[in-house]
């Protein structure tokens, strides 16, 4: 069996929507055996990535692989990737289980295959009913069993938990997870973050049409983490601390009564040298950054970076992730 | 990369292909896999209730208006006097009055004439198929068996018989310059010769007289079919018909064989033609016979197809059976679920193309479903309302032009709902393909009857409306003229040509939408 045959290699795709620049040398690969968050704002090129590995979308340069080949010279397609886009494209006359069922056909799996797979995503009983009455729930089950159901090494989940409950999303979690376990690549796409805690291994972070950030989730929080140390210490103190910190090397703000914030250097070097100068100080903490605010640190310096030239009217100070997409 | 946890998994994976029979190490074959995008394409076809029910209501709209269009229709004609029709063998109507200066004929022998004709009566033009030559009849009555040699005003030397049957001789033959014609009879054998000069001859055809007694008739006739005078404004038709005659001379008249009476006689085949209200006339000078008439030896094509009436539900049936076949692929369109299916079979062709073999098997079922019920009741109707033999001839489900025409209808509904596929793939609206089809096949379905006929006979040329051609059952003779018009249901062209134009424009729709469903993004 061909050794990376689960395995998602992206290389400068470039596509352009008219005048508008949709992927802009998006590169990365995606590993078998973890889940892989594929995290942007909205409108950064993620389901435009995801059509493009799907052979529906054409790029102008750039290649999109899976098992190392481009999707359309796949022999049996859906043996090799399972992809959920969009759970609302269901003909909403036709059962569950029939819609599963042409794509059965489509590649010659048995009926049994269908039935397996609707247990597997616990459709029951609603797989005999019309998909028009389905809850988004409903659909989004329907959608991760016709990926499912080739059994195929890579998967691709264009935001899955979108409009699931609670429940839902605590299965869809499991889902993923134990998709990876079992060494499948598994590229799951959101807009949120959050939605990823705790699920994703890795993460490739884009905006704009390309990666920002292709690291895995332990990286990007050390990275965003290791940057801020928070310091208490009385009035007299505080700027004893600056001048001490400062000179090492650290960037110090007061950030507000008696309230150092710190970055540069980690929590035990500052110990160390407030304690060496003699300085006296209530306390030392690391800031544990959130993923989310790793995220926002991220797509905010792109966004600043992109509305820098481009943008003659925008707005000067740091704009947020989602506003750089909003003026598209 | 193998991670060892997965080798159960990968070795269900492989049994998985296996069982697919297209795995890596599986041969090329499977690679193709059209059989499989068929039963996917059936399968979503058959799994949405609302389009099984349309086609059933395409069928049951088909039926209901053929039905209904049998039950209004009445037979009306004008002159209740006329003599009975001539029938032919098989039924059907002939027409058999021509002027015709005869002797009798014992066993073998052979008549020798140089013709010069015909030519109209002034201040009349002859028609095209005006005629003066040679003709050997099994009697005097009308539709007996024949064979004739004759010069025509357009068409030049040809040899007729059967009524139906009409063999060309040489096209340059005129009625202005004198032709030789001579028939031969052997046993019941007929054979036509014809000559510029008398000397040399050659062979134009010939023809065997069923049961052929030993007393035939032979001599010189003329005669001149009527001539059609239509009116035509916005759905109302007047026709008329017009008679004519013809003249012509014959001399170096000769006869061999067994003559036994010496006289000529004349004799007005079928008693003297109504429209043409004066009776031939015959004279001789010197060795010159002059000879004139009206009237013609040939089939007598009704207007009214039957078949095609009993058929003409499917015109609005076809909406129904095409909205399936646009909302096969446009329902996917509305939903996204294109996507879906480009994935299971990213070649887009050849899904395009299992697509539309599997609405257009379904079609053909239905359109011959739709056909085979259209015409069992509506037949029955028809026949109820006075549309009767011999003005109507018999049609059975086993004649071969019914045949056609139901197998035909089939096959048309096929086409057309490939062709609303096609055109569904390439706008990706419901709305805008089911107004084309209406559009493209229904309009002009109005339009031609109120149009100026040359013009319409275009449009049923030309427009993908020609497929209804091929509901046609009357025979066409080339030597008999016939009005054509579309309010009959009468097209200018063969059936199968009609339908061959359907294909084409069918065949391009699709090309053309799979060319465009390659090319853009999905």
């Amino acid at each position: 069996m061909d050794g990376n045959e689960a395995q998602i290699e992206v290389r400068g795709l470039r596509k352009r929507f008219g005048a508008v620049t949709a992927l802009d040398g998006m590169s990365f690969t995606v590993e078998p055996g973890q889940v892989t968050g594929f995290v942007g704002p909205n409108g950064a090129g993620k389901s435009t990535t995801m059509r493009i590995l799907l052979g529906l979308d054409r790029a102008e340069e750039g290649s999109a692989l899976i098992g190392g080949r481009p999707y359309r010279e796949l022999r049996n397609p859906l043996l090799a990737v399972g992809a959920l886009l969009d759970a609302a494209a269901v003909h909403p006359a036709r059962r569950g289980r029939d819609h599963l069922l042409w794509l059965a056909h489509s590649h010659r799996l048995p009926a049994r295959r269908v039935d397996e797979v609707i247990e597997q995503t616990g459709l029951g009983p609603a797989a005999r009913r019309r998909a028009g009455g389905y809850s988004l729930g409903m659909r989004q089950r329907l959608g991760i069993a016709a990926a499912l159901l080739g059994d195929p090494p890579v998967l691709l989940f264009d935001e899955p938990v979108n409009g699931l409950d609670p429940e839902g999303i605590r299965w869809m979690r499991g889902l993923l997870r134990s998709l990876a376990a079992q060494g499948r690549a598994v590229l799951v796409s959101s807009h949120l973050m959050s939605e990823l805690e705790g699920t994703a291994d890795h993460l490739v972070v884009i905006g704009r049409g390309r990666v920002l950030a292709d690291t895995s989730v332990r990286e990007l929080l050390a990275g965003a983490s290791g940057d801020r140390v928070e310091v208490r210490t009385g009035e007299p103190d505080r700027d004893r601390a600056m001048t001490v910190l400062a000179d090492a090397g650290a960037t110090v703000a007061a950030t507000g009564r008696g309230t150092l914030t710190v970055s540069g250097l980690d929590a035990q070097r500052v110990v160390a040298l407030l304690g060496g100068a003699g300085v006296a100080f209530s306390g030392v903490a690391a800031h544990r950054a959130t993923l989310e605010e790793a995220y926002m640190e991220l797509t905010r310096e792109a966004a600043e970076f992109a509305a820098g030239p481009s943008g003659p009217s925008g707005p000067s100070g740091p704009s947020g992730p989602a506003s750089g997409e909003d003026r598209r | 990369m193998t991670l060892p946890e997965t080798r159960d998994r990968d070795r269900d994976r492989d049994r998985d292909r296996d069982r697919a029979g297209a795995g890596p190490a599986s041969p090329p074959a499977a690679r193709d896999g059209f059989p499989q995008l068929l039963h996917a394409e059936w399968t979503k076809l058959r799994t949405v209730p609302r389009w099984g029910l349309t086609l059933l209501g395409g069928i049951a709209l088909t039926v209901l208006i053929s039905f209904f269009s049998a039950a209004g229709s009445s037979v009306e004609i004008a002159d209740q006097d006329r003599p009975p029709v001539p029938a032919g063998r098989e039924g059907q109507q002939l027409v058999d009055s021509v002027g015709f200066a005869h002797r009798a004929l014992h066993g073998d022998g052979s008549i020798t004439a140089r013709v010069s004709g015909p030519a109209g009566v002034e201040p009349e033009q002859a028609p095209e198929w005006a005629k003066a030559g040679l003709l050997i009849r099994e009697s005097l009555t009308p539709g007996a068996d024949y064979a004739a040699l004759m010069v025509t005003a357009g068409h030049g030397v040809r040899m007729q018989s059967e009524f139906a049957r009409d063999v060309p001789g040489s096209a340059a033959a005129s009625p202005d310059t004198p032709h030789w014609l001579r028939l031969t009879r052997t046993g019941s054998t007929v054979t036509g010769y014809e000559s510029a000069d008398g000397e040399e001859w050659s062979e134009v055809g010939t023809v065997r007289l069923a049961d052929a007694p030993e007393e035939l008739s032979v001599g010189l006739f003329v005669g001149s079919p009527d001539i059609t005078r239509m009116e035509r404004a916005f759905g109302n038709v007047t026709v008329g018909q017009l008679g004519s005659s013809a003249t012509a001379d014959f001399d170096e008249v000769s006869i061999e064989g067994g003559v036994t009476a010496r006289d000529w006689r004349h004799t007005d085949i079928g008693g003297v033609s109504p429209s043409a209200g004066d009776p031939g006339e015959f004279r001789r000078s010197g060795s010159v016979f002059t000879l004139t008439g009206s009237g013609d030896i040939g089939p007598a094509p009704t207007d009214t197809d039957l078949a095609a009436t009993a058929l003409n539900g499917s015109q609005l049936g076809l909406v129904l059976i095409a909205a399936v076949g646009v909302l096969f692929i446009t329902a996917e369109y509305r939903r996204g679920m294109i996507r879906t299916t480009f994935t299971a079979g990213p070649r887009r062709g050849r899904v395009l193309a299992a697509k539309a073999v599997v609405i257009g098997a379904v079609a053909f079922a239905a359109g011959l479903v739709a056909a085979l019920v259209s015409f069992l009741l509506a037949m029955p109707v028809l026949r109820d309302n006075g549309h009767v033999p011999p003005m109507f001839p018999e049609l059975a489900l086993g004649d071969a032009a019914v045949l056609r025409a139901v197998l035909g209808t089939g096959l048309l509904l096929a086409l057309i709902a490939v062709l609303a596929l096609g055109l569904g793939a390439l706008t990706r609206s419901t709305a805008v393909s089911i107004t084309a089809v209406v559009v493209v096949f229904v309009l002009p379905l109005i339009l031609v009857s109120t149009l100026p006929l040359e013009l319409s006979q275009w449009l049923q040329r030309l427009t993908p409306m020609a497929g209804f051609a091929v509901q046609q059952t009357l025979p066409r003779y080339g030597h008999v003229e016939r009005l054509c018009l579309p309010e009959n249901a009468c097209y200018p062209q063969g059936p199968w040509t009609g339908l061959t134009t359907l294909l084409l424009y069918t065949a391009a729709v699709l090309a053309l939408a799979a060319w465009r469903l390659r090319k853009r993004d999905a």
